[in-house]
């Protein structure tokens, strides 16, 4: 087991490797030149070249690469080109934000998909799983930053009285009230793709597990119907569950960058769609990498943790 | 009602402010004993919504107009404008200058410390000004560009040299260049400074607070020198926070739920609800900026030929463009590039004012190579200039021009049209200077880094370096007209089309909130009816 | 000589083709429902021109903003653009970009996963980093950032979300050979010398079809979402040529003044298109492989 870890924790470094390598490539590709953008309104042509100097801009790629990449590896992924904050500091004070998302975007989509999930697994065919089979459907159809202008509309214009704000942010810390306002919107936004997803893994995992003959057993034993499903087959129907919920956590920020966009909240994923187009490549390389890095993380976690539940798992084979 | 009174007491309150930064220079006016019908309130707070977000705190580095909205609450600057484009008394009086133009000398405030404790003096303005003029990477260098020596004279007189006589000289010390920031403080910021510029500034406002795309907050600063022309100490308010919100939306609708009490910014498309809104006053002046089409003039480009410039200024219908477009109205049809509040504005200067399809018709087949069919570079993902775009696409098509809308990239389209390698136009607004210079020279000068247009036209150059070298202001105007007169009409740089509007929406308690040309707040004489 | 003991593709003459996709879609009612769907959007899309009350990209002024009516079945923009002639027209960025992306990631993935399960060893160990890499990128920032890179254009948006959909079919091409390599006939043909590169393409290839035109049907869909989310940051077709999620993007600043016409008519659109591939490739799921009906 610690082997096996530790070969994956051994095969990350080159993927992550090639992640940053990857990023750092394509964003130069792109045929803008930011220190013109970063000047600003005045244009001087000494001033444009020591501002090329200064962010370092006037040397060779490769050696624009292995010096961010020095210094990455001690942990300083450089400044932002346009507010000059560390990008460190840039991404961790913006982590709270994100996570709160994802985690309440997760807590709703799991919630509702192991109650709607169970009760169309049990009264199969019926008209709840009819309806769990459309919501599915609809739910992954559905393309996300509508779904949340619609929400807009609807809470913050259509409903009087100003229900919920359109958008913006206050951290937990300032005001909790406001905070929970004005994180609903967003999160159930985020929450209605993934619960499709996870909808119909507890629901087939579900019915999967009804099939095994220790469920047939229990109900030969004249266990009640709920015992069944609440001791038996839910436990073991979870496990999948697990690893899918594993999997989202490592997704956060990609689930959101749509989102906060739309809601304008300052989290990881509008820093990236905003630095993209304004060609700001430190924090670009900064937020792919911290994001690949938990994709990565976050997957060997949610490996591992299957092998733990699921005693019928073994890490001897090859990782198809 | 409500709006004219507000204003009143803000233009009078302005007024004192001046008087009191003059303190006994100039004789007194009948300010002195107009603000006595309103008693202002000390005391609550304003917060305010810009539309986006600030890069730099540092009047050095910062490259964008955003930035000045927080820099005007924290920061003094030598001189400062009235909303009449006056220049006026601020940390000095104003400067005396010599017979050749060449040498001003500044008599400074001797009661101003900075947020940090230290003292306001010459050698501080010395210490400032050499930093924005000699620092490589400083974004001050071109503004700068006409001193040549900055020189203590005692501790409360500077004079600073110019290396040629420069009449706009004065009119950029009222912004970044003339700001005045502690040493200590910056020195002690190193990188960090561009974000977190606590304590740098001898502002009426002390930044508390710096939350990067959500909040900045400013607590009053008690030892400001400034007063009310009632003899009131300002500034009023106990706190301003100033938010960026980019989306027009959620600003609205954050004044609307009193989130937010005051904004410059609001979409054409939703004057017609604010002005209705009875809980709220909407002010708007014209502004000094302009919106423009910049045609690549470069030879081997398509716009190397004037006329086909000049079919396109006959082409299009800029009250359409103005009324229908995105603005809804809102801001002021242009033809040339001076606005309404600067001194060489000439209101009867109306070239192209109606569309004349038949004489762009004309030019085109002038020239003689067919049709005339461009390109206009579009920002990706800006909905209001693709709106614009599409109108005016829609509008040249009457006069058999094809206009085929590019989307690129912001960054691109500048580095395109920095390059002069943008194929046919690309829009660009410039957020203006209070001297016509600043609107003027760096845009049509041969050679200029801000000459996208990479125009050149011998007789405007000319015209433009007297502009400089003359001091007398009608002569001024009379040398400015002339070279519009060219670079609009004759052999154009650019199609001006409008005008900015300078906004200015607040809650109906907000007083003494004044709209600027230059559409920056300035909170000083804001105050918050009890 | 190895065709007549091997399992290959039987060939099928006409008349039984078109009776046993009858007999398929008889069997399947959900395919007959999905395979409907998307006849009507492939319709709509190939006939947009005819269908189209009016010409999409005629500015008309004076009929700006206009509610929806009997002239205007979903109402005017900010130009006056007829709405539903825009939605019609939309469909053939979705539907070209759906297909175009897929078909790259789906001959790239399936190219290299096929590679890297049947050769194995080095080149197995060095593709399948670098698919993880591509993997561990969040797709949409790699998705934009390969748009930036290359230029806001629709050809470059298929071409990133092709790139993105790399992964997912080389992952899975890749477990399903690794799982059919050491079956029998495989294991036969290799020791009777049946070429590599014939092997993996007559043999193996079809072994594996079914999940692959699952998974393809349902990276449609997902192609489809992407394209929009692309075009609503800006990085989709040139306007003024309609395309569905750059509609929304550019009306969205309406929804406040209660103006939602201009973008219910392509959200609906893209929920429409999304839904059909979904629900398609879930129906063919079902119906190609008979252990995933069971259970589920």
């Amino acid at each position: 087991m610690t082997t096996y870890i530790l070969r994956r924790l051994l095969l990350m470094i080159p993927v992550a490797l090639l992640v940053t390598v990857g990023i750092f490539i394509i964003i130069r590709i792109a045929p803008g030149d930011p220190v013109l953008t970063y000047a600003g309104e005045d244009r001087d042509p000494a001033t444009i070249a020591a501002v090329r100097a200064e962010l370092g801009l006037d040397q060779p790629l490769p050696v624009q690469y292995a010096a961010w990449l020095s210094r990455a590896v001690q942990g300083d992924l450089g400044r932002s080109f346009q507010t000059k904050q560390r990008v460190v500091e840039a991404i961790t004070e913006r982590i709270p934000v994100t996570l709160e998302l994802g985690l309440a975007a997760i807590f709703i989509s799991v919630t509702l998909a192991l109650l709607i999930g169970t009760l169309s697994a049990i009264k199969r065919n019926s008209f709840v799983d009819l309806l769990t089979t459309s919501i599915t459907l609809a739910g992954v159809s559905f393309p996300n930053f509508y779904l949340g202008l619609l929400l807009i509309l609807l809470f913050a214009y259509v409903i009087p009285g100003n229900l919920l704000p359109p958008g913006g942010w206050t951290p937990l810390s300032t005001d909790v009230g406001d905070n929970l306002r004005r994180l609903i919107l967003p999160a159930i936004t985020v929450a209605t793709a993934s619960l499709a997803v996870n909808l119909r893994q507890v629901r087939s995992s579900l019915l999967d597990v009804f099939g095994q003959d220790y469920v047939r057993t229990a109900r030969a034993k004249g266990l009640r119907e709920r015992a069944v499903v609440t001791r038996h087959a839910l436990k073991n129907a979870l496990i999948p569950v697990v690893t899918i919920i594993g999997i989202q956590i490592g997704a956060i920020i990609e689930g959101a960058i749509i989102t906060e966009t739309i809601f304008f909240i300052p989290g990881i994923g509008r820093l990236a769609v905003q630095a993209i187009p304004s060609q700001d490549y430190p924090i670009v390389q900064g937020v792919v990498l911290v994001s690949a890095l938990s994709f990565m993380l976050s997957t060997l976690a949610v490996d591992v943790l299957y092998a733990f539940l699921d005693p019928r798992i073994s890490f001897g084979g090859s990782e198809a | 009602m409500a709006r004219t009174f507000s204003r009143a007491i803000a233009f009078f309150a302005v007024l004192a402010i001046l008087l009191a930064a003059c303190s006994g220079t100039t004789s007194p006016g009948p300010a002195g004993s107009a603000a006595t019908g309103a008693k202002a309130a000390y005391g609550g707070s304003v917060t305010f919504a810009m539309n986006s977000d600030i890069s730099n705190m540092d009047p050095m580095l910062s490259g964008l107009f955003v930035d000045r909205h927080l820099m005007y609450a924290m920061y003094d600057s030598l001189v400062r404008v009235t909303p009449k484009g006056e220049i006026i008394p601020w940390l000095s009086a104003l400067p005396t200058v010599s017979a050749d133009g060449k040498s001003y000398t500044f008599k400074l405030r001797t009661d101003v410390k900075y947020h940090d404790g230290t003292t306001f003096d010459a050698a501080s303005v010395k210490w400032n000004l050499d930093r924005y003029r000699l620092t490589k990477e400083s974004l001050r260098l071109g503004e700068l560009a006409p001193v040549d020596s900055v020189t203590v004279v005692d501790p409360s007189t500077v004079r600073v040299d110019l290396k040629a006589p420069s009449a706009p000289f004065l009119s950029v010390l009222v912004d970044r260049s003339g700001m005045m920031l502690s040493q200590k403080t910056v020195e002690a910021g190193g990188a960090d400074f561009t974000r977190k510029a606590f304590n740098a500034g001898s502002g009426p406002f002390i930044l508390t607070e710096a939350v990067k795309d959500d909040h900045y907050s400013f607590k009053k600063n008690p030892d400001w020198w400034g007063k009310a022309a009632n003899g009131d100490k300002l500034p009023y308010l106990d706190t301003v926070i100033i938010k960026p919100i980019t989306d027009g939306d959620v600003r609205l609708t954050n004044v609307r739920t009193g989130q937010v009490q005051a904004t410059n910014a609001v979409t054409g498309k939703d004057v017609p609800t604010v002005k209705a809104d009875s809980s709220l006053v909407y002010q708007e002046i014209a502004g000094i900026g302009y919106n423009s089409l910049v045609p690549n003039r470069a030879p081997g480009f398509t716009f190397n030929e004037k006329r086909y410039i000049q079919a396109v200024n006959l082409a299009m219908d800029r009250a359409e463009l103005l009324a229908k477009g995105p603005a809804q109205g809102v801001g002021a049809v242009a033809y040339g590039s001076y606005a309404p509040s600067h001194f060489a504005y000439d209101a009867s200067f109306k070239p192209f004012e109606k569309p004349d399809v038949a004489a762009a018709k004309k030019l085109v087949a002038d020239v003689g190579k067919g049709p005339l069919t461009f390109e206009l570079l579009v920002s990706s993902g800006d909905a209001a200039t693709l709106q614009f775009a599409q109108l005016l696409q829609s509008q040249l098509a009457k006069a058999d021009i094809t206009m085929n809308i590019k989307t690129l990239l912001f960054n691109e389209i500048v580095t395109l049209q920095q390059q002069h390698k943008h194929p046919g136009m690309t829009l660009i607004g410039w957020s203006g200077r209070i001297d016509p210079d600043g609107n003027t020279y760096d845009f049509n000068y041969t050679g200029r880094p801000n000459n996208d247009s990479a125009y050149s036209n011998k007789d405007v150059d000319a015209l433009l370096d007297q502009t400089r070298t003359a001091t007398d202001q009608a002569k001024r105007k009379d040398l400015f007209l002339k070279a519009q007169q060219i670079f609009v009409v004759d052999d154009p740089s650019r199609i001006f089309y409008s005008y900015n509007a300078a906004q200015l929406l607040t809650a109906k308690s907000i007083q003494g909130f004044q709209d600027f040309p230059d559409q920056l707040p300035r909170f000083e004489t804001v105050w918050v009816q009890k | 000589m190895s065709g007549a003991t091997l399992p290959a593709v039987l060939p099928l003459g006409r008349q039984d083709r078109v009776s046993s996709i009858r007999y398929f879609l008889r069997k399947n009612p959900r395919m007959l429902v999905g395979v409907l769907l998307l006849a009507m959007l492939v319709f709509v899309a190939a006939f947009a021109p005819f269908i189209a009350p009016y010409d999409p990209v005629k500015v008309n002024i004076p009929d700006q903003l206009l509610p929806p009516s009997f002239d205007h079945l979903l109402g005017t923009d900010d130009l006056g653009r007829d709405v539903f002639s825009r939605v019609l027209w939309g469909s053939r960025v979705s539907l070209s970009v759906g297909i175009i992306s897929v078909s790259i990631g789906f001959i790239v993935g399936v190219s290299v996963g096929l590679l890297a399960g049947y050769l194995g060893g080095m080149f197995d160990l060095l593709a399948m980093r670098v698919i993880d890499a591509l993997l561990a990128f969040p797709a949409l920032v790699l998705a934009i950032a390969i748009t930036a890179a290359l230029g806001p254009q629709i050809q470059n948006a298929m071409i990133a979300i092709g790139i993105v959909a790399i992964p997912g079919y080389a992952r899975l091409t890749r477990g399903q050979v690794l799982s059919v390599r050491s079956r029998d006939f495989i294991v036969a043909a290799r020791t009777v010398g049946v070429p590599p590169l014939r092997i993996v393409l007559r043999h193996i290839f079809p072994n594996i079809a079914n999940p692959l035109v699952v998974q393809a049907t349902l990276a449609t869909a997902f192609a489809i979402l992407a394209e929009a989310a692309l075009s609503f940051l800006g990085l989709g077709p040139q306007p003024p040529y309609p395309s569905w999620g750059q509609d929304i993007n550019y009306s969205q600043r309406y929804l406040a003044n209660m103006k939602w016409w201009m973008s219910a008519g392509p959200g609906i659109a893209i929920f429409i298109a999304v839904f059909t591939f979904n629900f398609l490739g879930d129906a063919l799921r079902d119906a190609l492989d008979p252990r995933l009906r069971r259970s589920g």
